[in-house]
């Protein structure tokens, strides 16, 4: 059946439609979570704030158990998921510059638009960065092209190149993200930080 | 309930479950486009016509030979134990359980290669295994193994070993002359009954 685009059960037009709907409720969970506050955020980089790892790592594994109970019930072809394709040398320098970024600016690219559409005046400096870091890149791109193209990996998927099934991989994760969220509450206990 | 102890009595049984039953490999796709065009560029679908003539004579019940072509160019002609899906019938569900199974090795054949290439490639792209095409089609057939040119003197042992070969086969086969009417009954008579058992429905859910 799924996924419903590929497989022409929905149109094109349609797909952009729910993803619409789809990121309002996003952007309401992000708002609703504190996630427009950039001190939230630069958090859990201090340490005296996890809700972001909290958050993001609930939402993966949602939707990892999500899609392979979906797989096993024959409603989504994995196969036909769309994955991001690794470049492995822009995954590390964009990861750098991206993390480098979430720490001074407090945002991350979707919370960012959270914090600048209820009028915080850092989230519309970040907005404004985001934009012009966009038409930097742009602008430049002969120059970073070999780097930005380098090394690419296709779509690997970690389960598979530890020889491991995704179910196995999927409870492993599972598990780590329930170890990380304990080890986050300590840090929190450790560092705390009151009135923000 | 701490909203951890209530995240983990979620999704730990969940993950166990997961871990615990094998994937789904009922997808309806099984190849993409760009792994379609790898198989066929890389010939894997090509049985040699020494090959299955080889199982012919040896009987070889693991061969199934499929006549792709239509039902009047099978009756005038067909290879032994050859049994006849015409092109247009291959999705039929009588047919189901013959193209879709892993005991036998079906062999398409056509006059050329081009009708047993399209049987293979749908097959194929449905995920189905064991589906062969005979290489040359019917055409070098009767080139290779009914009326095989014999090498020159000069030839290696290997090529003598594959002219005897074939001759042998050609005659076991009835080759020498192509179409003998006695053969050909002979050949009809020995065709199998295909008994048309539908196919069961598997309850795959959602759609």
């Amino acid at each position: 059946m799924g996924p419903l685009v590929v497989n022409g059960i929905i149109s094109e037009n349609t797909n952009l439609f729910l993803a619409f709907i789809i990121g309002i409720g996003f952007g309401f969970v992000l708002e609703n979570s504190g996630f427009s506050s950039s001190r939230k955020l630069a958090g859990i980089f201090y340490g005296y704030d996890a809700v972001v790892l909290k958050v993001f790592f609930t939402a993966a594994i949602t939707a990892m158990l999500g899609l392979l109970f979906f797989s096993l019930f024959g409603w989504v072809d994995l196969d036909l998921i769309y994955v991001n394709p690794t470049y492995l040398t822009s995954a590390i320098v964009g990861g750098i510059i991206m993390g480098a970024g979430f720490i001074i600016g407090g945002y991350c690219p979707g919370t960012s638009f959270c914090g600048a559409s209820i009028g915080k005046i850092d989230g519309i400096v970040f907005v404004v960065g985001l934009f012009l870091g966009v038409f930097i890149f742009g602008i430049g791109y002969d120059l970073w092209d070999g780097m930005y193209m380098a090394r690419f990996l296709g779509s690997p998927k970690i389960s598979a190149s530890l020889g491991l099934t995704d179910g196995f991989f999927a409870l492993l994760l599972i598990l780590v993200a329930l170890a990380m969220f304990w080890v986050a509450e300590l840090a929190e206990k450790k560092f705390p930080r009151e009135e923000y | 309930m701490k909203p951890h102890t209530l995240l983990a009595l979620f999704t730990i049984p969940l993950g166990l479950i997961i871990a615990a039953v094998p994937s789904n490999k009922t997808n309806p796709y099984k190849l993409s486009a760009s792994e379609l065009l790898g198989e066929a560029n890389a010939r894997t679908q090509y049985i040699t016509p020494d090959v299955v003539a080889d199982m012919i004579v040896n009987k070889d019940p693991s061969l199934q030979l499929i006549d792709v072509r239509s039902q009047d160019e099978y009756e005038k002609f067909s290879l032994p134990g050859a049994i006849n899906i015409p092109l247009a019938d291959l999705l039929s569900d009588k047919y189901s359980d013959i193209i879709n199974q892993d005991v036998k090795m079906n062999v398409f054949y056509s006059n050329g290669t081009l009708t047993a290439n399209e049987a293979w490639m749908i097959t194929r792209q449905l995920g189905y295994t064991n589906n062969y095409v005979l290489e040359g089609g019917l055409n070098y057939w009767f080139d290779a193994i009914l009326n095989p040119e014999k090498p020159a003197s000069t030839s290696s042992d290997e090529e003598f070993a594959r002219y005897d070969f074939r001759m042998s086969a050609g005659q076991a086969l009835g080759g020498g002359t192509i179409i003998q009417t006695t053969q050909d009954q002979s050949s009809k008579s020995a065709l199998p009954v295909i008994k048309a058992t539908p196919r069961k429905k598997k309850a795959s859910g959602g759609c």
